[in-house]
């Protein structure tokens, strides 16, 4: 009765691959879940590598498909060699470029309120220009070094993890939507600097503090968007009630994650008692949150112990993450799910809440 | 071809004032410019490059000062170049006037301090930024380019890492 099994010709016959087998089927969104993809990695997508903005009427070389504005590649044809600012590839002229409508109308869809965007940034720079403010103009890197700080303290304390290519970028609910302040490194050319012992970077006269110089790894790992949010049984609303995304590369462990939102903690507190003074008493005083640091925690006490990373299970509990867990593998385990990851987040209470580890170990 | 007999800058800037918006003239030419160095200045301060840096010289964005440190195992490491960049109207489409200001006992920089570089002349590519060139000067020092010296002295001396060390750092001056 049994049909033979092995009536398939060979041609027809094929073995599951290792990878095949033990994959996991990618769920089908059905429903009307959206899939959030942060500004900063859209942007260096959306970039034109000459003026470093948004592209504006997009340019596609014909031979080797770069993107450029119009505007730019146009002049930049004009002034200088034939041949792609990217890749030195021949441009004869003009001709060698098409016009890639599909590029700005995807663009358009993205950010509908550019022109909005664009007037608002023209008025900013021309107050610059007008005052040629070096005052501004320092304050404003002085907010990026402290943004960078944030997580190259992180950095630093583990020498040892230097090869992991851990960045992380973040930003607030509010997200500035268009933010210029890529940290993704623009696309150049790097000659290769041998890395340094010294890290005494002559940075600033910015009287900031200067953050610890690293070597820039390119070539990106596999990366994980996830957002972030307090534990909701854990942590009163008014504290940090704040939603964080954050995009980091995959092999970054939940410690890592720890770490970074401690700091990021650290100087959003410190940043407050410098411009508050007295108006906005929070968090530190309250409960006693932040843990050793205190207030005017120096940044270098900062440490992964002082936040627990909770995940939410199946059945809407609420399951602690071990910190040696990557986030890649977090989100094979327990998220599945073809949408950034989301996580919980409250200050470890060793006294009240003994995490029992074994919870979330599986098979 | 007209264009051809024009100072490129010059070229270059009513171009892209034509181009990049006919309402306001050569202040948006300008604007774009200082647009684009801000962008850098802030990729440059949020990237932490080892061994580089910039920052623009006063008021004046169109004037930076940069410094490189001798890259480690080269005959440079330990000590450190001041440069000063210069941004023409036409950046990012012609490339700064780049020099070092401390003086620098190289095969391919000369006594005033010009550099002799491709990418600075005619290999300039608008893709380039002040990172790129910091970093690409820093390569050039451990790595002369000997054909084509600027300074002679420098480039017989180079085969002989011994006594241009020695050379080179009893005469450095800061």
């Amino acid at each position: 009765m049994a049909a033979p099994v092995n009536i398939q010709t060979p041609s027809k016959t094929w073995e599951l691959s290792l990878y095949e087998l033990h994959r996991s089927p990618q769920e089908a969104i059905m429903d009307g879940t959206e899939v959030a993809v942060s500004p900063r990695s859209l942007h260096s997508e959306l970039m034109c590598p000459i003026c470093l903005d948004m592209l504006k009427n997009t340019m596609t070389t014909k031979e080797c498909l770069h993107r450029f504005c119009s505007d730019c590649i146009v002049t930049a044809l004009r002034s200088g060699n034939k041949e792609c600012p990217t890749c030195r590839k021949k441009l004869v002229s003009r001709r060698s470029l098409r016009r890639d409508s599909n590029f700005d109308a995807l663009i358009s869809k993205i950010y509908p309120s550019r022109d909005e965007y664009e007037a608002h940034q023209r008025q900013v720079l021309e107050r610059l220009n007008r005052l040629h403010n070096k005052e501004a103009l320092s304050s404003s890197i002085e907010e990026g070094l402290r943004q960078q700080a944030r997580y190259r303290n992180h950095r630093v304390k583990k020498p040892t993890q230097e090869s992991d290519n851990t960045t992380f970028s973040g930003g607030e609910d509010n997200g500035d939507a268009r933010s210029h302040l890529s940290h993704d490194s623009a696309p150049s050319h790097t000659p290769h600097t041998p890395p340094r012992d010294d890290g005494s970077g002559p940075e600033g006269d910015s009287g900031s503090p200067t953050p610890p110089l690293r070597h820039h790894k390119e070539g990106p790992a596999s990366e994980i968007e996830l957002v972030f949010r307090p534990h909701p049984q854990l942590v009163h609303t008014q504290d940090y009630n704040q939603t964080r995304y954050v995009k980091t590369t995959a092999n970054a462990t939940v410690d890592h994650l720890s770490k970074y939102l401690a700091l990021r903690i650290a100087l959003e507190d410190r940043g407050r008692e410098q411009e508050g003074g007295g108006g906005e008493e929070k968090g530190t005083t309250g409960g006693g949150d932040i843990g050793e640091g205190g207030e005017g925690s120096s940044l270098s006490n900062i440490s992964e112990k002082q936040y627990t990373i909770y995940i939410m299970t199946r059945g809407g509990q609420f399951s602690t993450l071990n910190g040696s867990l990557t986030l890649e593998l977090v989100n094979e385990k327990y998220w599945k799910v073809r949408k950034p990851l989301e996580l919980y987040y409250a200050p470890t209470k060793d006294q009240q809440q003994p995490q029992p580890p074994a919870a979330q170990r599986e098979g | 071809m007209a264009s051809q007999n024009m100072d490129p800058a010059a070229a270059a800037a009513s171009s892209t004032a034509a181009l990049k918006g006919s309402e306001s003239g050569g202040t948006s030419a300008r604007g774009s410019v200082s647009k684009r160095l801000q962008q850098e200045l802030m990729t440059l301060m949020m990237s932490g490059n080892k061994g580089i840096s910039a920052f623009p010289e006063s008021d004046n964005l169109f004037k930076w000062v940069g410094t490189i440190d001798g890259a480690q195992g080269t005959v440079y490491e330990g000590l450190r170049y001041r440069l000063s960049l210069e941004f023409p109207a036409g950046y990012p489409y012609q490339a700064p006037h780049v020099k070092f200001v401390t003086p620098c006992f190289h095969p391919n920089v000369d006594e005033h301090g010009f550099i002799c570089l491709d990418i600075l002349k005619d290999k300039w590519s608008a893709l380039y930024d002040v990172r790129s060139i910091l970093l690409s000067i820093q390569s050039l020092l451990g790595e002369p380019n000997n054909e084509s010296p600027l300074n002679m002295v420098a480039a017989e001396l180079w085969d002989d890492q011994k006594a241009f060390k020695a050379h080179l750092h009893s005469t450095f001056k800061k």
